[in-house]
This record gives structure tokens, sequence and C-alpha cells, in this order.
């Protein structure tokens, strides 16, 4: 076919007439565009058109001969083999959200416009604050200030869309919602998110919500992190946030410059400037390209052509190689090779696609001996992406040597065999780059990534060194260990683990301190709580907490909190072990707030009981100046994070534990925020204040590809066994993976979907656990129905399970042999094989087997 | 400024690696070596040595550069090394293996050393003792349960120091081998004693090296052959997993003489000159005649403190006018101090012939005997063989005895500060420190780091920081002391990541990244991974 002869005077005609460049890449644009949405279906003469024009640009350096050869070749020329891919890719967008505060038109009034840029769904999730309320929660802004297209959600917030409004400045399409609102009203402050329905995604200021206040004192003795004096969006620390899914920098100090030009100011009372800030987003958008790539084959030559076509408009730089047999080995192939070719670790060859003149796109041109039976080849993208076929390489059959007379090469054998141990090692190092790369974001992404799970992995191994040192000390001759071991009652539970069978109820949920009596309204439930079959309750936090749902802790020793006094929780607790329940505290151990400011105005001093210093908080959050050791874990950012590496914390929180098991009764815990220390402190914490049972809430941060949800969630499974493996066993985790898996970034199941939640927590292994609201909802019967299956089957937290269907709209599996369970609308009968299965439970999109 | 999104990934600034490139200048001292001549006696024998030992220097160093074209070598000596940093290294727990067929628990060693590599750490150390190898009769050994922990190192990529340990341990108990033990109660010569006729049966005494004590055998000639067999034993190790031997010296190891007893408390006790077994005292007696004063070698010196006494209590050590000051003190504390000195060439230049077909480094390690530092006399070093004064650098003579044979010097107590010691002690670990260091850095001699010991102390480990990160001139290596249950408690463990991951590494491509993952060879760790 033409271009293998052309390709080398392609070269030169480029190199030496650089020109005339321009020109071909003209024509070329020409013709692509004419083809570019049918490109599956391309003719080879539509290819060969494409051709022709390269022919001119060859002809413009005078060889004549070359020039009639392939006017001859194209017209004899066959296409072998031509095949679109589809490319799905992620791009990133970057864009920036804009918020202004300024006189309105009206005179009278103030307006602020939160703006975005980029394409999108957007919506303004907002509230605010009125002069007179203390608390960080959102109220709903009055009538008046709602602008049209509001929706209240709740009653505290308001979403209002944004809508394509005006050209910004530089004459981009902007995405603006203006609100107008009267400064004498009693508004506090603006809170808001914004929110692109189109993706699901809600972006944030700093991990928290963007807030605009107008009152100076607010932040004084509020939770609020890094608030400084003034006025204006709080300007954060410059830097860039490697998110997972997004990042974002600050583009412009302007906005900041204006801010805390203000915050030196004197802001004593309400003052009303007007300024502009924007944050830098980027949103990641889903791209769809393809991929053409045709073979022909040139009769005289007999060499083959692959070209390689993509409307991808970045940079692609084609890492590719032959193969000799169907193993899909990859070979380097001799010479010539198109421009912008270089070895990449002599193993295979990478070469940049050129741009199309049009811009839309690059293609490739590769000339190949006929010995080879298969081109492959994977993508890098400019930012070091890579694209392959569903996980594989591309692979691009050739017409094979044995349709045309051709000598079988000579190859010395060793070399043969040294080039396939190269190739082999070739192969697996694009493999991995494609497969480790193409899941993360970046390489930055993958660094952290991998740090964290090296870490993740450094504590589980040690933790366990440490189990099997401290276990082996040789305190006891051989002859008492034996002695001692025949004295052992077989144990039943081990500490904090309960028995395995236990059926979680939430007892509260977001807004229960509302009431004031919670205490006493869960009174009244116990009773029924039990008979549904739950063993256990988890209570809210009862310390006096600064955020009214008590995740924000001050003195540990007060327990009035929202939810009612210390007498009416004793009541409670007594209440459920009357009824057979028990019950689990919900303690705050990783931050607590304080009660003083240490002398830089900082809020680091603690009063009450625990009147701890700064040593007992962690000394890498410069927000709070602690004192103390660097965190063993994550920290949480709105609220003093709490040293546990120093021994008077240790013994302090110790000591309320076991308090709060003699005082108040629970039987146990459920940790808040455990990521937050390293494991072995709770092991810790476990161990002298013996609880019957503990679950660790350990949220993180689950794996997406491609901004969806990657639907392995192992490795963050794998971090949740290795935190309980670092306590030792003593304390259960929530499943909070399958918890994020359903609840899909949003902090309860989908709404509608929560059935079809219940009804794998609750035939699987793990503790399950279930909300209250739920409990008390129209999913009562269906909920109950399952609990009773689950202890009918005796299905316990270690039940073993065997996933007999994974599809995109049905998952089912087979848990101990005995329960078999359906989730989504697709299809699946259990098995008829030596069990006999008999229909027991379903409902919408999910059915519920029992083995007879 | 952050802008993140609710539910998803929480978010986590990569701190801006800080990162400090360090140089290192090889130190090659080719000027004549001035010896402190001053007050100090100097045998005839011992110049001669010296200037033979000048003609061995110059021999190793040609067999190095030989080695050195091997990739596994790492220059050692006079050489000029790298500009990576301080490599680091984990001590076994010293029962690893206690009764040469088991490991003690394997493992907890499996998880632990898998952590230590994900860490990227270089190594660990694993002490091989005599009395579990040789233990029951001389000339039959039992590597087993060592090659099998050895090949757990090679497997997960470590690589080893080994140190081959002639003592015995207090805690946990490993003693010398049995048919030693049984030989030194008919021949109680063998071991050190004290001025009180006390016996310290912890290692064999240096004065016995070269006599027939053991079935006929020399100590020098038993521990040549265990070294031998080591070296066949592992000879598929050396040079690519076992890239460091160490000899031990003397009591736990180190190059001194057991001048204070294992259960008083270190900080306070002078300790006493161990030259009371009828070996020290012959030889004592012949170089007090060789040097025309017949009656300086009746006996050891009568007016030291006992070990619970204060220095100060009795003349010798006295600040000003005390015996150590005068021609007797200086007599015999020269030849104290030497006869140390000789029993460590003894041992290493038996190493370096053993090893001299390997790759493998020697090592040999000298004791850090920082109380009484302040003081003129030093005489805790003083007990303990060194001869290091106000007027008199004793650590001259031992790294040029290190030097000589190419070995690299282990110091331990870099995780002792000057602040944590009790004020009473007039201690100082820290100038102790620099003082050898400098010695060891005039004479070419690189150092290896050691902690004392695991404590909950946080100054240790800031210590150690210290002196790896600020002060780490002449340090080559640093050996933490050593896995077990403390070391891998929650109290002290994540210290100990934080401490490896905060030290710098150079910089690698962006492209090495699909090695061996381990957190130091990915740039600077963000440090805790936390958000900021």
């Amino acid at each position: 076919m033409s271009a293998v002869a052309l390709e080398p005077l392609l070269h030169k005609s480029y190199r030496q007439n650089p020109r005339f460049r321009p020109r071909s890449l003209k024509t070329k644009h020409f013709s692509l565009s004419c083809s570019s949405n049918k490109r599956l279906s391309n003719s080879s003469s539509t290819f060969c058109n494409f051709k022709t024009p390269i022919v001119h640009s060859a002809k413009a350096t005078s060889t004549d001969t070359a020039f009639l050869e392939t006017q001859e070749n194209e017209t004899s020329s066959d296409t072998f083999f031509k095949e679109t891919f589809h490319l799905k890719r992620i791009q990133k967008v970057e864009g920036k959200i804009s918020v202004r505060l300024r006189r309105g038109d009206d005179k009278e009034k103030w307006q602020l416009s939160v703006g975005c840029n980029l394409h999108g769904n957007w919506i303004l999730h907002w509230g605010v604050n009125y002069i007179d309320d203390v608390g960080s929660e959102w109220d709903q802004p009055p009538l008046e200030m709602r602008p049209a297209g509001s929706v209240p959600i709740k009653d505290y917030a308001i979403e209002t869309p944004l809508t394509k409004s005006s050209l910004d400045l530089e004459g981009e399409m902007l995405h603006e919602v203006k609100i107008d609102f009267n400064p004498d009203s009693e508004i506090a402050a603006i809170n808001f998110v914004l929110k692109d329905e189109e993706t699901g995604s809600w972006y944030q200021h700093r991990g928290r919500d963007f807030k605009v206040p107008f009152l100076d004192y607010l932040h004084h003795g509020s939770n609020v992190v890094g608030a400084k004096r003034g006025f204006g969006i709080w300007p954060g620390a410059l830097g860039q946030l490697s998110n997972i899914l997004i990042k974002t920098e600050v583009s412009s100090p302007k906005g900041q410059d204006g801010g805390s030009e203000i915050s030196g100011s004197d802001m004593q009372s309400r003052r009303f400037e007007g300024f502009y800030e924007e944050y830098a987003i980027v949103k990641e958008v889903p791209v769809d390209n393809t991929l053409s790539i045709s073979v022909n084959k040139c009769p005289e030559t007999a060499k083959n052509n692959v070209y390689l076509e993509t409307d991808i408009p970045e940079d692609v730089v084609v890492h590719w190689g032959v193969c000799k047999g169907t193993d899909k080995k990859w070979y380097i192939p001799p010479g010539p090779y198109p421009p912008e070719t270089k070895a990449f670790k002599n193993k295979a060859l990478r070469t940049q696609l050129q741009f199309k003149e049009d811009g839309l796109g690059s293609w490739g041109s590769f000339t190949l001996d006929e010995e080879f039976i298969g081109f492959l080849f994977v993508l890098k993208l400019s930012d070091n992406s890579w694209l392959n076929d569903k996980g594989s390489d591309f692979y691009v059959p050739l017409p094979s040597s044995g349709n045309l007379p051709a000598s079988s090469p000579p190859q010395v054998s060793g070399e043969e065999t040294d080039q396939r141990a190269y190739t082999d090692e070739i192969i697996n190092e694009i493999r991995n780059l494609v497969s480790d790369i193409s899941l993360e974001k970046s390489r930055k992404a993958k660094t952290k990534e991998a740090q964290e799970s090296i870490l993740q992995e450094i504590e589980k191994l040690a933790a366990e060194a440490y189990s099997i040192f401290r276990s082996s000390i040789p305190t006891f001759t051989e002859a008492t260990v034996a002695e001692l071991e025949t004295q052992k009652p077989p144990a039943k539970f081990c500490s904090g683990t309960g028995t395995g069978f236990e059926i979680l109820c939430q007892g509260f949920n977001w807004e229960s301190h509302k009431s004031g009596r919670w205490y006493m309204e869960l009174y009244e439930k116990a009773e029924e709580l039990s008979s549904l079959g739950f063993t256990v309750v988890w209570l809210p936090p009862p310390t006096e907490s600064v955020s009214p749902e008590g995740y924000m802790p001050k003195d540990l020793y007060n327990l009035n909190s929202r939810y009612g006094n210390i007498e009416e929780l004793k009541a409670l607790v007594k209440r459920f072990h009357e009824v057979g329940i028990i019950v689990l505290g919900d303690v705050v151990l990783n931050h607590r707030c304080a009660h003083y400011q240490n002398k830089n105005g900082v809020w680091n001093i603690f009063g009450g009981r625990l009147n701890w210093d700064d040593c007992a908080i962690v000394a890498d959050d410069p927000h709070f100046q602690g004192r103390g050791n660097k965190s063993s874990g994550d920290n949480f950012h709105a609220a003093p994070n709490i040293d546990h590496s120093q021994d008077f914390v240790r013994k302090d929180i110790k000591e309320w534990l076991c308090w709060l098991r003699e005082e108040i009764g629970y039987d146990g815990w459920r940790l808040d925020f455990v990521r937050g220390f390293w494991g072995g402190y709770v092991k810790d914490y476990l161990d002298a204040s013996e609880p019957y049972f503990a679950v660790g809430e350990y949220w993180d941060s689950l794996g997406y590809t491609y901004g969806e949800m990657d639907h392995n969630q192992d490795a963050h499974r794998q971090r949740i066994i290795d935190w309980i493996n670092a306590a030792s066993g003593t304390a259960g985790a929530f499943d909070v993976t399958t918890k994020g898996i359903l609840h899909s970034g949003h902090w309860r199941f989908p709404s509608g979907k929560e059935m079809q939640g219940y009804a794998y927590i609750l035939t699987h292994p793990g503790t399950p656990s279930v909300f209250y609201d739920h409990i008390f909802s129209h999913y009562k019967s269906e909920i109950l129905a399952l609990i009773s299956l689950r202890n009918r089957n005796k299905i316990h937290c270690r039940s073993t399970v065997k996933i007999a269907k994974a599809e995109s709209d049905v998952y089912a599996a087979i848990i101990d042999e005995k329960v078999a369970v359906k989730i989504g609308p697709g299809h699946f009968e259990p098995p008829s094989g030596s069990q006999n299965w008999s229909f027991a439970i379903e409902g919408k999109d999910y059915k519920v087997w029992e083995a007879s | 400024m952050e802008v993140s999104v609710i539910g998803r990934s929480t978010s986590c600034s990569s701190s801006s690696a800080n990162k400090i490139v360090r140089s290192k200048l090889g130190f090659c001292d080719l000027k004549p070596r001035i010896l402190p001549a001053k007050n100090r006696l100097f045998f005839g024998w011992k110049r001669q040595r010296c200037s033979k030992a000048g003609i061995r220097l110059v021999l190793k160093t040609s067999i190095r550069s030989e080695a050195v074209n091997s990739e596994t070598v790492r220059p050692c000596g006079a050489g000029s090394r790298s500009t990576s940093g301080v490599k680091l290294f984990v001590g076994f727990p010293l029962d690893a293996v206690s009764d040469g067929k088991t490991i003690n628990n394997s493992r907890a060693i499996a998880a632990g050393i898998k952590a230590l590599k994900m860490l990227g750490l270089e190594g660990v150390e694993l002490p091989i003792w005599w009395g579990v190898v040789e233990k029951e009769a001389m000339g039959s050994y039992e590597w087993s349960s060592y090659r099998a922990l050895v090949e757990m190192v090679a497997k997960v990529g470590l690589k080893l120091r080994v140190s081959l340990c002639f003592h015995a341990s207090r805690q946990p108990q490993i003693p010398l081998p049995e048919w030693v033990m049984q030989i030194g109660e008919t021949q109680p010569a063998i071991f050190f004693k004290d001025r009180s006729g006390q016996q310290y049966k912890d290692c064999i005494s240096l004065a016995v090296d070269d006599l027939p004590v053991l079935n006929g055998k020399s100590p020098i000639q038993v521990y040549q052959q265990f070294c031998e067999s080591f070296n066949s034993a592992f000879s598929d190790f050396m040079g690519s997993t076992i890239m460091d031997v160490s000899m031990s010296l003397g009591p736990n190891g180190e190059l001194r003489y057991p001048s204070y007893p294992a259960k008083s408390s270190q900080s306070f006790s002078v300790g006493e000159f161990q030259c009371y077994d009828e070996n020290m005292l012959a030889i004592l007696k012949q170089y007090a005649e060789a040097s025309g004063n017949p009656y300086w070698g009746l006996s050891g010196p009568h007016d030291t403190p006992n070990y619970d006494q204060s220095p100060m209590a009795s003349n010798f050590f006295r600040e000003h006018g005390g015996s150590w000051e005068t021609p007797y003190g200086n007599f015999f504390l020269s030849w104290y101090s030497s006869q140390l000195v000789s029993h460590g060439d003894r041992l290493l230049s038996l190493a370096s012939s053993v090893f001299s077909d390997t790759s493998v480094i020697l090592s040999g390690k000298i004791p850090l005997m920082h109380s009484w530092y302040k003081t003129r006399s030093h005489p805790s070093e003083l007990t303990a063989g060194i001869y290091n004064t106000i007027n008199c650098n004793g650590y001259e003579a031992i790294a040029e005895m290190f030097a000589r044979n190419s070995c690299k010097m282990i110091v331990p107590g870099l995780d002792l500060s000057d602040e944590s010691q009790p004020q009473e002690s007039l201690s100082s670990p820290e100038l102790l420190l620099a003082q050898i260091k400098q010695a060891c850095r005039k004479h070419g001699v690189e150092v290896c780091g050691q902690n004392t010991l695991v404590s909950g102390d946080p100054r240790g480990l800031e210590q150690i920081k210290k002196n790896l990160v600020n002060d780490n001139e002449g340090l080559n290596s640093f050996t933490f002391q050593r896995m077990g249950a403390e070391f891998f408690s929650p109290q002290y463990f994540p210290s100990f990541t934080k401490l490896v991951t905060s030290l710098d590494q150079p910089e690698l491509g962006s492209d090495d990244l699909k090695g061996t993952e381990s957190l130091r060879s990915m740039r600077r760790l963000n440090f805790g991974l936390q958000k900021s």
C-alpha cells in the first residue's frame, strides 16, 4: 500500500521542506472533516482519498519514481483491517467558582452572586445563620431572599439552580445565581455549597461549607477552623489539594488580598463591603473519543501499513510494538519508524502522533515488515493517563506473510530469545503502567494513594508483630502455661466483639437533638426495638458538645446534652437492659473542643474535669497550636485533635470510659472518626474499659475511577480490616465500605433503594446496623422480615459469602449456603443443586430465598 | 485554598518535599599521623607494629579497590561514599534463635521485617551467638535456624548485618557454649577477674587470646574456625544479602573490659579495672619488668574506688593530683588500654583474613562510656580500657586500629542526649560521640550508629534524629536496637515510622515508581499524610 513506500519520503519532505507541511495538513483536514462521523464505515476509497494529498507533498520533493509507484499501489491496495474503537476517558476542565458581594442595583439591597464558568447543572445549596443563633446549623433564609426557582430542603436549606446568564469579563459563559438581601435583616452569614447535578459532585470550601459572614463575632468561640477575623470568604492556606476526584487551587489571590485587607480593619459590628473572589475548580468530564485503525498491504514491498487516527485533541503518544505469534508478545520491529519515534527503555517504541491541521486530533502511520502478524499498542495522553482496549493492549492483526510469498527472515535464535525476554518485560511494564495509572487520576494521586496504602500495610504488619512479641514475653514457664490453658473456659466471645450475632439499631438521627428530650422518646420505643429483634442500640454522643448533634465534645464528664440530661440517660440505659438490649455509647475520642484560648487567642486549653493543656493536642494541625506529638492518623480539622500518644491523655480517657461503663451502664462503644488515630491506642482503651461490643467508624475515601465509584472496593475493605487488626480484634468496625457503595456519596441510602441496602446488610456477614428512621417507617415490616430471616438462619458477622452473580443490573450471593439473595432488577434464580431453595422475602428490586 | 467534594475523598495536601541535599566528602587522611605522645608511654613493640600496620593498610586498600568494582560493596575505610542518606537497619531480637533449631516468634519477625522493608529500611541486624551455634562441642556448628532467618531476610529483599557474638547475653539469657563453661570450671583463669576475685563469665578474657586454653586451641583459633564455618555456611549470601559482619570484641560485643558489673547502674558506677586474673597479671608483670619498673607490675592500682563508690572517693581518679596523672598511672593505663586495642586488632585482623575473599564489610563495636566524661580523668572510660583523659585521646589508637583493619566502627548510644543524663554523673554522651567521630574522621573510619535501647522516652528518638539529620557527618548507617514487643508497640512504632519517613532520601527519577514500593523510596513521604 502506498504509505509504505511513502513513509521515508514523508519524513523527508517534512524535514526539508517544512513549508509544505501546512498544505498537506490542510488537505487532510478537508478529507477528515468529511469522514469524521463515519470513520467506522469508511471505505477504503475514503481512505485513499485521504492519502492523496500526502502523495502530493511527497511529489514536491521531486521523487517522481516514488510518486508513480505509489499511485499505482494505491489503486491496487486492499484494506486488510479497519476498526474504530470508542475511547472513554476523563478530561479535566478547569474553571472557577466566583463569589461576589456588592451593593445591588436597588441601592437598599445587597447582592451575593455565586457563579461558575464550567458547563454543568449547577445548584446552589445554601442556608443562612441568623444573628441570635449562635450555633452552626443552617437556617432557611427569609422568603424574600430566595431567588426564583428555589426549592426548600428540609427546614434548613434552599436549593437554587444557577442559570446560564451573563457573559463574564472574558466573555465566557457563566452560570450564576444572585441572592438579594436586605442589609437590615437579621442575617449573620450565608453558607453554601455548590452542587453539580450532572455529575453529582459537591464543591466545598476547604472541606467545609463556603461561608460569607457579616458579623465579626461569629467566629469567636465557635468551632470554626481557620476563621480569621474579618469579612469575606475565609481565606485558606494556599496550596494544591490533591483530591482524588477533583483538584482545586486558588487561581486568583486578588480576592484573598481583598479579604485580608478588610480583615485588618476593626470589625466589631455588621459591616458590608463588597468583594470578589475566585476559586479554581477542576471538573472531570467523561469524554468519548474514537480511534480508528486501518491496515493496508502494499503488494509491491510486501509491507503492511497501519494507520491510526484519533480525534483526541491533545498530544497522544503511541507505545507500540509488533508480535510474531498469537501470544501477543511485544517485539521491536526494525526501522525505519515514523517521525517522533523513540525507544521506550529499549523495550517498546513510542511515537508521538502528528496533529491534524484542524486541531481535531492526530494521526500516525506505521510501516511494518510482513513477518509480523500483529501490531500492539497502547496510548498515552499528555496527562500521563493511558488508554487501552478494555484492559488489554490494542491489537491489530496484520496480513500474514502466508498470503504472499515471503522469505523467512534470517534470525539468530539467541537474539530472538533475548528479545523475547525483553519484550516480556516491557509488556509487563506497560501493562502495569496502564493498569496502575489508569486507575488513578494522576501520578501524584497514585503516589499519595500508594503511600497511604503502604502506611496502612506497615501499620498492620507492625500490629501483628507487636501482638505476637507481646504474647510471647516469657512470664510463665511452660508448665504454668499449660495449666492455665486447661483451666480456661471455652471462650464464648472475645472482649469487644460480642457474639457475632448482634443486630444494631442506630437509635437516633441527625435531627434527634431537636426534640430536646430524645432519651425519653427512645425510652418508649425500647421494648418494641427488642421485639423487632435488635440486640444492640447505639445512642447518640452523650457529652456536652459545641454542635448540637454531639460530635464536638467539650467537657467529657458533662453528660447533659441536647438529647437529655444524665439522669434521663441512665434511665434509658437501664430500660434497654431490662428489655435485653445492650447499649453502645457514641464516644468521640479523636478531637475535643477547648474551653479557653491560649495567649495567642487559639482555642486550645481545656476545662472541666479533664483540664488538659495544649500538650494534649497533636502538633501537626497548625490551627490549634498543639504541643503534643504528631497525629497517628488523619486529622479532623474542626476541633483540636487529641494526642493519644500522651500517657496522661490515655490515662484520662481510660478513666472516663470506665466511668461511663460504671456510672451510665454503657456496655460498649461506637467510636467516632477512628481513622484519626492509631488502632493500637483503641486496643488500649478497649482493654481498659472492657466493652462487650465496640464498633469503629472508619470512614475513608472510597476509590473512584473516572468519576464513578470503583466497585471493587477491596482496598478500602482491607484498610478497615487493617484497622481492626491493629486494634487486635477487640473492636469491630462498621462495614462502611458497603455503606459507601450503597450511599454512593450521600449519607443515607439513595432514596427508594433503602430496602435493597437492608436486603444486603441483613443477609450478609458483618454487624448490620439499621437506621432508626427506617425502623419506624413503611419499611418496618420488610426490615422485620429480614431481621427474623437473619436470626432464623443464624447469619453472623463472619458468615461466608459466595457471590453467584455480579452484573450491571443484578448482584446475587449465597450466604452460609443457607440464604440466597438477589439485589437489582436483573434476573437471578438460586441454583437448583443440592439445596432446595424456597422463596422467602421479596421487595422492590430484591429477593431472598432460604435453603430448605 | 481547597475546594473539596462532599462525600468523596477527603483531601490530602502533599507537603512540598523538604529535601536537604547533602553531599559527603570522603575522608582520606594521607598526612603522617602525629600521635599525642605527650605524657604517654609507648612500648617499643607497639611502634613497630604501627609501622607494620602501615604496610598492611596499603595492601588492604588495594584489595578493597578491587572489590569496589562490584556494585554490592559499599566503600569503607578511607574511601568516599555516595550522597545517599544514612542507611537504616533494625536489629533482630537477641533471642531470634536461642537453641539453634528454632526461630522464636518467626511469624512476628516475618511481619516485622516486611513492615521494615516497606518502610524503606536498608536492612536488619542479626546477632549470631557462639553459645547457640557451637553450643555443645567445639567445632560442631548448628547454622540451620540462622540460615532460615537469613533466607527470610533475603526473600524480603533486605540487607543483613551479622553480628558474631562471642560473648554471652544476660537478658535474654544466652550463655557461652556449654563446653566453654565446662572448661571455665577447671580453668577459671580463662575469665576476667576483678580486684575482689569476682569472675566475669560472659566472655573469655583477652589475656588468653593466644593461649591454647580451649582443648588445645587458643580462643583466637576457635573464633577463627567459627568465622570460617560461618563464611562457608553462608557463602551464597555473602555480599548479596549479608553485607556486613561485625565481630564481638568483648562484653556485650564491645571493645572494653567488663569494668562494671552488669547489675549496677551504669551511669553512676565508675567500674573497676579487670586485670586480676592470673594471665593478665602475668602480662602486666612482664611489661613492668620490660619497662624498668618491676614493682609496678605486681598488681593493679591500689587506690581505685570500688564499684559502688564515687570516683572521687579514692585517690586514683581524683581531679587534681590523682594517681592517673602520675607516671605510674600513665604506665598502667597505657598498658591496660593497649591490651584492649591489641585484642581488638587480633579479632578484626582475624576477621579480615577470613572474609578477605568476600565483599562483606567488617565492623566492630566500641562502648560509649559517657559517665564522668566531664571530669578530667574520665574514670569510666579508663576502667573500661580506653585511655581517654584530658591529656590523652584514647580514641585515636582505637580508630587507627579500625582503620588498619578496614573496619567500620559501631558506636552505640546515639539516642542519649546530655540533658537526659543525671547531672551528678557528669556525663556527656554527646561530647563523647563527637570526640569518637572526630577520631574516626581523622583515620577515615566510618561510623555506624546504634541506639542503646528502645524506650518510651521520646527524647531518645529525637536525639537519634538529631544525630542522623543535623549532625550525621561520618555516619554511615544506623541500627535501631531492636525488634520486639516494645519496638512494635503503639507507643514506639508510630514514632519510629515518623522518624524514618522524615529522614531525607535522594529523590528518585519519576520513572522509578514501579520498583518495590516503599515509603522511603517514594520521594518524601508527606509525613503522617495528614491534611493540613
